[in-house]
């Protein structure tokens, strides 16, 4: 049983429980709609102004709600499933990785929607759409594993895994906003990609690394 | 076909904050046998089966579960030989109980077939496509049974396995049990039915006050 | 009972007090700049104390030994204080030059990134009971922010260094005269040793919590040794 099988197992199994039990669907992404459109009534409607802080307001959102995502119900499992994989022969880092992939993917649709919404809502001006490719796909793997490693960390107490990646994440949202940024104006956003591949990088070894230590005092 | 004991295990303690849980246990089971495992609420019953199943590492003692060393990275080898059914069904409540056996398979190196014929053969072949949330507690109990049968363990651990079931189904625990042991495995079977139980077990010991005593 | 440690730190700091309000004031900022003399000593204790926490986060995840969670968490709880000054002083040195509270310079965005990585820290040991899942959960998370911090950063500077007017005049490095290093010198030992003493007396105060939850004193081992072998192992 290779690693890799259990991860891809795993990752099928979670995704279809999510899609069945469609917390996401129908609570997260709504929470994270209205707070698009909750915003403008505080800060003013203005076209202007709202084009301009579309694109950020956007990150923000994705970044403070999304962590929801990876604290959606179906991402963790009670003990007695929990010890039936591990008596499966389920490695620990094989669960991070397919939780965190899980996650990922619906982190991207998160964004992707929350996109469509702030498009709508603030007309920003955005040129470059294909880096928008690459950059969704770098902050949603980066905060699906941050959220993953706090929420095996903080084990379902409320807002804690939220306050837990909130601080880590500004790397990820300033790679985000700034590389969105620069789109706009045109000016080089290849630092922030790189960056937000670093992240990415270094998050992903340290969720496999520290996947067995978490996992309890059975050996 | 296992050799030598199936557990082997000496001086067992477990500390937990402010409490010992398990105090000096020391048992031993060999191939074939099946224990009934008996003792007060609060006893540490269902602490010792997960001791046994290489789920917690005890404080202090030493010995051998299917021939690896307690507490040490070798339990880590033997686990997928192990099947514990404990309290709380092993299941995810939004897929249908052929979904969670079929998950079980996947990991087990089975096919999804063999998912579905162990579901038949615990009476469940009906319920197959209902969500594991929607079934009774009886029947997600033998959905574990089913379970247990895909993974086809060389130590069965089986926490309060008869609450829930009707007498039909409890026959249920009985060829489980027998399965495991006329392969030269071994059972632990926690109850508080002693009647239920004693058709089943060819031994039984009492956990009281954190050590375990046999009893006749 | 007042430690060694205890008396030097009371004396440091006093001296501490007395050079930073007795050195001449800085010839542009005046008496404002004194603040530098907590300011920047808080800084270098905010630093320090979470290179304890990760150290002991560390070491606690190699050897399991509880008494490096006490010290990742009593650090970090020394730490915190320190950063919050060190944000507080920030803020107050830059008001009277900038006429508002907060600006996003990089230095004062990464302080307050920091003290709220310490605070979701002491909130994760909080929310644990049991001293040895609280000691991986938050070593773990000391591990993680560590690899983070860095990062966290370079993405400040590099985004404040986009943004920052060229002509700003920031309470940053006024002439240091041998007068004020020795002040400023003399804060940094005083902290420090001040940092030693409070971290002493936390660690303390945790082996005794933790022997309370526990019902184990320090040190005592479990009844028989946890030896493990197959067959004939002894104890």
């Amino acid at each position: 049983m290779s690693l890799v099988h259990q991860i891809v197992v795993l990752f099928r199994f979670q995704l279809r429980d999510e899609v069945r039990t469609g917390e996401v669907a129908a609570v997260v992404i709504p929470f994270g709609a209205i707070a698009l459109l909750v915003i403008p009534m505080a800060i003013g409607i203005e076209t202007t102004l709202l084009a301009r802080v579309g694109p950020g307001l956007f990150w923000a959102v994705v970044l403070l709600f999304g962590v929801v995502v990876t604290q959606r119900r179906t991402a963790s499992t009670g003990q007695a499933h929990h010890d039936a994989l591990t008596l499966l022969g389920v490695d620990p880092a094989a669960r991070f990785a397919a939780t965190a992939l899980a996650s990922g993917v619906l982190l991207l649709v998160f964004e992707v929607a929350l996109g469509l919404v702030t498009i709508v809502l603030y007309d920003p001006l955005l040129t470059g759409w294909a880096w928008l490719g690459l950059v969704l796909p770098l902050v949603a793997a980066g905060l699906a594993m941050l959220g993953t490693i706090a929420g095996f960390v903080a084990d379902g107490r409320g807002p804690l895994a939220p306050l837990l990646v909130a601080p880590l994440a500004i790397p990820i949202l300033l790679g985000a906003a700034q590389a969105t940024e620069g789109l706009v104006q045109g000016a080089g956003i290849l630092r922030w990609i790189l960056m937000l591949a670093l992240v990415d990088v270094l998050l992903a070894l340290a969720g496999v690394l520290t996947a067995r230590p978490l996992e309890g005092p059975s050996t | 076909m296992p050799e030598g004991p199936i557990v082997d295990v000496h001086g067992i303690a477990l500390r937990r904050p402010g409490a010992l849980i398990l105090r000096d246990v020391t048992l031993r089971v060999a191939p074939g046998e099946a224990v009934g495992l008996f003792g007060a609420n609060g006893s540490g019953k269902s602490t010792l089966l997960r001791v046994l199943a290489t789920l917690e590492k005890p404080s202090s003692g030493w010995g051998t579960v299917l021939g690896a060393a307690v507490g040490t990275g070798a339990a880590e080898m033997v686990r997928t030989r192990i099947a514990l059914v404990a309290h709380e069904p092993a299941l995810r409540e939004n897929l249908t109980l052929e979904e969670n056996l079929r998950l079980v398979a996947a990991l087990s190196g089975r096919h999804d077939e063999d998912a579905a014929e162990a579901l038949a053969a615990v009476g469940l072949a009906g319920a197959r496509h209902r969500r594991a949330a929607v079934c009774s507690n009886g029947m997600r109990r033998r959905a574990e049974f089913a379970r247990v049968a895909l993974i086809g363990p060389d130590l069965l651990l089986l926490d309060e396995a008869h609450v829930g079931l009707d007498p039909a189904a409890g026959i249920l625990v009985e060829e489980m049990v027998e399965r495991t042991t006329s392969r030269g495995g071994a059972a632990v079977l926690v109850s508080h039915e002693r009647e239920r139980v004693r058709e089943i077990i060819s031994r039984s010991v009492t956990l009281s006050d954190g050590r375990l005593e046999e009893t006749p | 009972m007042t430690r060694p440690i205890e008396i030097a730190a009371a004396g440091t700091m006093l001296t501490a007090l007395v050079a930073g309000l007795v050195v001449p004031p800085d010839a542009i900022q005046g008496d404002l700049q004194r603040i530098m003399y907590v300011h920047v000593p808080s800084a270098w204790l905010a630093y320090l104390a979470f290179a304890v926490t990760l150290a002991s986060s560390i070491a606690h995840l190699v050897n399991r030994d509880l008494k490096w969670d006490r010290r990742a968490g009593a650090s970090a709880e020394v730490g915190v204080v320190f950063t919050g000054l060190a944000l507080a002083t920030g803020m107050i040195w830059g008001k009277p030059v900038w006429g508002v509270w907060w600006t996003w310079d990089a230095r004062l965005v990464l302080t307050a990134a920091m003290f709220f990585v310490y605070l979701a820290y002491l909130a994760l040991r909080r929310s644990v009971d049991d001293p040895v899942v609280r000691g991986r959960r938050t070593a773990v998370f000391g591990i993680v922010a560590a690899v983070q911090i860095p990062l966290v950063h370079f993405s400040v500077v590099w985004w404040r260094s986009l943004h920052q007017p060229p002509t700003v005049l920031r309470p940053g490095e006024p002439q240091i005269d041998p007068p004020l290093l020795f002040a400023l010198v003399m804060g940094v030992v005083a902290f420090t040793i001040l940092y030693a003493a409070l971290f002493r007396r936390r660690v303390e105060l945790a082996e005794v919590e933790d022997a309370l939850v526990t019902g184990v004193a320090v040190g005592e081992a479990v009844a028989g040794a946890a030896v493990v072998e197959p067959g004939g192992g002894g104890r």
